[in-house]
This record gives structure tokens, sequence and C-alpha cells, in this order.
């Protein structure tokens, strides 16, 4: 049908197209009618290919995620209640007895503390100098892909050569130490990594050098969608360069920094491979940086109790599910609205 | 229709199925096979640089040269990540035929898992000639032998014989007073007095086992093994020795971010390069120090001496803290695996062995062979030890142990006091 209806509209006169557009939409609404009979295998047809079609390219994936991510989650719930040496099955249940240890050592509290302390100082040390930097880098000046460039390369260098990298240098001996004291500053040498008062700022710097750049680029591109003509009435009606940054950018900017605060509160509860690069598999917790990630590690699968280790990931997944809701709740909502959540009424 | 979309569903999960199952499998080890057909056995071994990985595939080329249906595949582990790797390899039920057997508490749990195979009646006649019956006894559980030994490893402290003598020490400390004097001297003379690995946590523990071992008489140690409970006092005398210790500062700069074994900055590297005098360590150390001297070869004026006395102490005067080192064969693995466990038994290999690793071969025709002086040294002093203990951590299982570790590096960091090893300690037994 429609084969005949395309052949004849080949040879139709380009104004009336649109006239026979809308008499072929006619004749489809009301063919059914006059041809049901043969029309329902058709239409089964059609809707099974789909139905293959959805199968067949989302099947893959869906036995991906299923497999690697769903799968394990159930695994990592059921080991959590053995006691479990990791050498096959576990037999020695133990109900919640491992949930029990967990929430009550200290060494637990202290990693929740940490990741705590890594989450906030993330958000405070991170955000403002990146707006700031994303402001700068949005205007036009000479060298400004290079500077942008510059800024980001440290996010897309791997987190093994920034962990060793930054080792090497504020180790004890190391370059930073060296450099204080010829420049006559020895008096601020210190063990950047080893003293756990100082080792927790040195991780700061490090996450915020490292991830400072995603930041800027999130901002940079937040900045490019909002409309230019806000900025040109409101540099009409006399608004300072600073006033429109506050009044008209920062608000526009709301959803982006909002999105930017998620991902980075995410990734300081899940931080581990630059802990883990710097202090290795034992002294993360002497030098006052272990995570949730590395306790976990060092408890699990380090001292091989395997049921216990489980548990501990059980436990991380909540808490970050936890935070994640919230902050869906009650930051992301208005963002979101309609697309994630359902529209208010 | 419906049905037709769900066969054809099911047909493409099948599939994926399928396909992700061949993945996984294909990696096998391949480990078993009769003796007529060809057999392919891997090897799991923590020698990653210089002569020591030299010497695992001259070995296995040699055995395979006289085993012509066998071949041996290498997977060189770095130490640290070697017990988490094979206990993933062991538990996925794909674990290397041959491998690094450390014993104690890890062994036990392999044995209880029924991971290990049972080589007691596998040892040839000449192996049982060359090898002797204690190093046979530490690698058996319940009389059964589960591991080859390969070398025998007293501990003691390595030191430079030239720092000591620009120092001024006249002779080796035999006792901690002498020792600390020791220690005042080399910072005299601007070196580190005492190289230690922290970072990797068990070289600073190794000096609480040491203090252990002369405060804890040997009932203790070995009652705790059992256990697990850490009430006697001895513990924390031991801790509150190491602490006393500690405070007169005789460790290197930074040496909670000191690894052991890797690189010039780590401990063993400190002592290559005489930046530091002295280090507390197994008898692997001459070989890693061999590994970062500037040239690659062997530290000339190394020296050993045994852990120093104390005052008191429940301990027997002149026991020592070791290792013997051997190979275990996992339960699955064909029995050529014993056979390669043999030949590395033989003179001939032990005798690469020990030119390899700088290490006591345990076989006693290749002892004949050593000129160095630190492991005479060391063997003289094993050989007249009233007993040997292995390593606490591998004593007590990797759970126990690694937690005493850090309880000892917490001390060291000054974040708990000696007491808080133990509670640390008894806080793991909680979790396994």
């Amino acid at each position: 049908m429609s084969d005949s209806l395309g052949a004849v509209s080949k040879f139709e006169q380009l104004p009336e197209q649109g006239s026979q557009l809308a008499g072929d939409d006619v004749v489809r609404t009301s063919s059914p009618a006059g041809r049901r009979p043969k029309r329902r295998p058709q239409r089964l047809i059609a809707d099974r290919r789909k139905r293959i079609e959805i199968a067949v390219l989302s099947g893959p994936a869906i036995i991906m995620f299923v497999g690697f991510v769903i799968f394990p989650v159930v695994l990592a719930a059921y080991y959590g209640f053995f006691r479990w040496k990791g050498f096959g099955p576990p037999v020695d249940f133990v109900g919640l007895e491992n949930y029990r240890v967990i929430l009550t050592d200290p060494a637990f509290h202290d990693v929740l503390f940490h990741n705590g302390a890594i989450v906030v100082l993330s958000l405070v040390m991170q955000g403002p100098v990146a707006i700031i930097l994303a402001l700068l880098l949005n205007r036009k000046f000479r060298g400004r892909s290079i500077v942008r460039i510059l800024i980001f390369v440290p996010y897309v260098i791997s987190e093994v050569i920034v962990g060793t990298g930054w080792s090497l240098m504020l180790q004890t001996s190391g370059a930073v130490n060296d450099l204080l004291q010829s420049i006559g500053l020895g008096a601020f040498r210190a063990d950047w990594l080893s003293n756990p008062s100082i080792a927790i700022w040195s991780l700061m710097i490090i996450i915020s050098w490292k991830y400072i750049g995603f930041a800027v680029i999130l901002f940079l591109a937040g900045l490019q969608s909002i409309p230019e003509e806000l900025f040109e009435a409101a540099s009409i009606d006399g608004a300072s360069y600073w006033q429109i940054q506050r009044r008209i950018t920062l608000p526009l900017l709301g959803p982006t920094i909002r999105i930017w605060a998620f991902l980075s509160i995410i990734g300081s509860l899940q931080l581990f491979d630059l802990v883990y690069i710097i202090w290795g598999q034992y002294i993360a917790s002497t030098a006052g940086v272990s995570t949730m990630a590395t306790y976990m590690v060092a408890n699990g699968r380090t001292s091989s109790n395997y049921g216990y280790g489980n548990a501990v990931a059980v436990v991380i997944f909540f808490i970050s599910l936890i935070v994640a809701l919230i902050y869906q709740r009650f930051v992301l909502r208005r963002d979101t609205a309609g697309a994630l959540t359902e529209r208010k009424k | 229709m419906k049905r037709n979309i769900r066969v054809v569903g099911a047909i493409a999960l099948a599939a994926a199925t399928a396909m992700l199952a061949a993945g996984c499998s294909s990696g096998g080890s391949g480990g078993s096979g009769d003796s007529g057909g060809k057999v392919s056995m891997s090897l799991w071994d923590n020698a990653t640089t210089g002569p020591g990985a030299a010497f695992w595939k001259s070995a296995v080329k040699d055995f395979e040269s006289t085993h012509k249906n066998v071949t041996i595949k290498i997977q060189t582990v770095q130490n640290e990540d070697f017990d988490g790797k094979l206990q993933t390899a062991l538990n996925s039920g794909d674990a290397p035929d041959i491998f690094m057997q450390r014993g104690g508490g890890k062994m036990a749990a392999m044995v209880d898992a029924g991971q290990l195979q049972d080589l007691t009646n596998s040892v040839d006649a000449a192996t049982k000639k060359a090898v002797g019956e204690g190093a046979f006894k530490s690698q058996s559980i319940g009389g059964k032998l589960y591991a080859m030994p390969q070398t025998v490893g007293p501990e003691g402290i390595y030191y430079s014989k030239d720092l000591f003598a620009k120092a001024g020490i006249d002779a080796v400390p035999k006792t901690i007073d002498e020792l600390n004097s020791a220690v005042s001297k080399l910072k005299a003379i601007g070196v580190a007095p005492v190289a230690v690995g922290a970072k990797d946590a068990w070289p600073a523990a190794h000096w609480y086992y040491n203090f252990a071992l002369r405060e804890c008489s040997k009932a203790t140690l070995d009652k705790a093994a059992s256990t697990l409970k850490f009430d006697n006092s001895c513990w924390v005398k031991a801790g509150d020795d190491l602490k006393k210790f500690a405070d007169t500062d005789p460790f290197n700069q930074g040496f909670l971010t000191t690894s052991a074994q890797q690189g010039a900055g780590s401990s063993a590297g400190l002592i290559a390069t005489h930046k530091a005098g002295m280090e507390l360590m197994g008898s692997w150390d001459p070989g890693t120090i061999a590994s970062l001297t500037a040239d690659q070869k062997p530290l000339p004026d190394l020296g050993w001496f045994p852990f120093p006395a104390i005052s008191g102490g429940d301990g027997e005067p002149g026991a020592i803290m070791g290792s013997v080192g051997g190979n275990s064969c996992s339960a699955k693995a064909p029995k050529e695996c014993a056979e390669f466990l043999n030949y590395l038994a033989t003179k001939k290999s032990q005798e690469a062995y020990y030119k390899a690793f700088n290490a006591i071969p345990v076989n006693k025709e290749a002892q004949g062979l050593i000129t160095e002086s630190y492991l005479k040294d060391s063997i003289v002093e094993f050989n007249k030890a009233p007993y040997a203990s292995q390593f606490l951590d591998t004593l007590y299982g990797q759970n126990v142990g690694n937690a005493l570790n850090v309880g000892v590096v917490n001390m060291l960091a000054g974040k708990g006091s000696p007491a808080d090893i133990i509670k640390a300690v008894n806080q793991a037994a909680a979790k396994g």
C-alpha cells in the first residue's frame, strides 16, 4: 500500500506534497476498518520484529549487567552471612555477626570519619576554585585553550601514575622537602605521607589536583549553555561583571554544580586507588587516610576474611545508596523533575 | 508469538552465557594429563628480577629437557601481591600446579580446604637423604608433608661491615644495650642506623616478633597458634621492649612510607647503597640487596648477626626466628609436580638456588658451596639454636598475622600503645 502511494507521490508536484501527506494520513486511519483480517498478522510481524530487535540489541548489555553487577551484589550479600576463609563453599553461617563486628569496630568508625572528611573537603576545596577557574577560562584571552588543556591533563593521567609520582615527591627525603630546604623553608619540611595529622591533607591536595580539571570542564560546558542574551540584557541594564556572575551565571550554573557535587560525593565515598597506591596495603589506617574501600580490602582480601570482606562491601553499598538517594531526593530533584522522577502534579 | 520471542531471548541468553563460560574456562591451567601424554603445569614464584628470575627459568628448562612430555609455565607474582592472588586462584579452582609455600597458619588454611597435595610418599630417596628431618617436619601438618623444603631462612640483622667499621663499632652487638650504642655511633657518621620498610608492615613487625621470641617461651608461642589468644603478659612486654628501642629513633627517615624490597628507596635498597647500617630481615635479604646494588652484584661487605639478647624474658637464649621456604603442589596437580619438587631439592638445583638467591639451600650437600660470611654465620647460629620459630604472621595465619603487623606499625607511628597491638589482634580474631 505504501509502495503505491510512494510511487504516486513521486509524480506529484512539490507544493502539493503537504496535501498528499495529509491524504496519506486519512487513508491510514481509515484503512484498518476495511482491511482488518489481512492487517493483523502484518502488525504482529512488525511487533515481533521490534521485540526481537530489542532483545538482540539490549540482550548482551542486560546479560553483562546482570552477570557482572547484580549477580555479584547478590553473592556478596550471601557471603556476608558467613565466616569464610575463601576456600571452597562457605559453610560456617554466622548470621549478622559480621555486621555487628563491622559496626562496632573502631577502625571502621575511623574510615567513616575519613570518608566523611574527604567528601566535605573535596566539595569545599574543589568547588569554589573550579568555579573561579571556569569563569576565567570562559573569557577570551591568548593561550586559553592551552590553559584549559593543562588543567584537564591531571584528570586524564591514570591514578597509578599520579599516586606513584606524588608519593615519590612527598617522601621524607623526596623532592618537596628538598625544594623547601633549598629555598630556605627547611622549617616546613614534614613527613607529608606518614605523619597522621598531615597525611589526610596531602591526600586532599592530590585529590584536588587530580580531579579539579573534571569539575572545570563540567562547569565550562554548563557556562556554554547559558544564553548570551541574558548577559547582554544585564550589561545593557548596567550590571557589573561580578553582578552578572553572581545573579545570572551562578544560578544558571546550578544544575551543573549540583550534578558535579553528586559525582564528587560518590567518588569520595568510593575512593580507593590513590590511597592504595600511595600508602600500600597496610599502613593507610596508620597514616589516617584509610577509606571504606581500603578497609574492605585490608580486612577482607589481605586478611583472607572473605566473608567479612563481603559484609563490608554490603555496608559500603548501602551507605553509598543512602547518600545517593538522599541527595537525589533533596538536591537533584528540582533538576531531574520529570526526567528521572515523576513530574510534580 | 510470545513463545517465539521467549525462545529467541532464551537462545540469545544461552549463547551469551556459553560465550562467557568459554571465556572463563579457556584460561584454565590444563593441569591434568596422564603420564604418557603431554603434561603442562603452571608455576608461581615471587622472584621478579635478576638472578632469581633466571634461576626459575633455567630450572624449568633443565627439568623439561629430562621430562620431554612436560611443559611448565612460569608466572612471577610480586611478593606483596602473592598471597592475595594465590588465594583467589585457589578459590576459583584455577590454582597454579606448583607454587611457593609460606607455611604456618597460611599452609594450614590451604590444607583444611583440601587444596594441597600430600607429598609424604612422593619424596624420593636422594631428597630424603640430603634434606634434614627438621626441614620436613616444618612443612608437615599431622605427619603429612605438604610442601617440599627448598631453603632454610634463619632471620637476623644484616649489616654493612664498612659502615660499622667507619662508625667505630668493633664487635657485633650481642645485647640490646650494645645495639643501642651501635645505633648512636651510626647516627654520628650520618647514616640511618636501621632500615625498615614499614610500608609493607611485616618488616617492622619482625622487630616485634624477635622481641616476642625473647620474651615468650616456646610453649606460649605454640599455644597462641592454636588458641589465637594473646593473654600472656610477655606479648605486651615484647611491645614495651620495641617501644623502648624505637624511642631511640633508630629507623631511617620516613620509614613508615618505605617499602621493603622495591627500588633504591626501599629498606633493602638503603643497605645496598650504604645509606643505612643494618636491617632485620629473613635470609632472602642478601639476594634482594644484591639486585639493588649499583652493579647488581652481591654487596661485598655484608655481614650478619643474630638478634641480640635481652635481660630476662621467658624465651631460651639463642632461639632464632626463621622459616623454611618451600613449594607446594595444588591438589589437582599431576604427579609430575612432585617430580619437579624433587628435582628442586637435588644438589645441582640447590647449588644454583644458592647462587641465584644468596640464600641457604636446604640440601646439606649443596651447603658446602657457601663462602659468604653472612650465610656461614647464620648457619652456625641456626644449628646452635635450641629451637627455631616461624615468623609470627605466618604462624598465626593471614588474618591475625596482618592485624599484628599493622598493630606494630601503628605503635611505631605513635598511634597506639603496646597493649593496643594485642587489642587489635584480638579484634581481628573476631573477623575471621
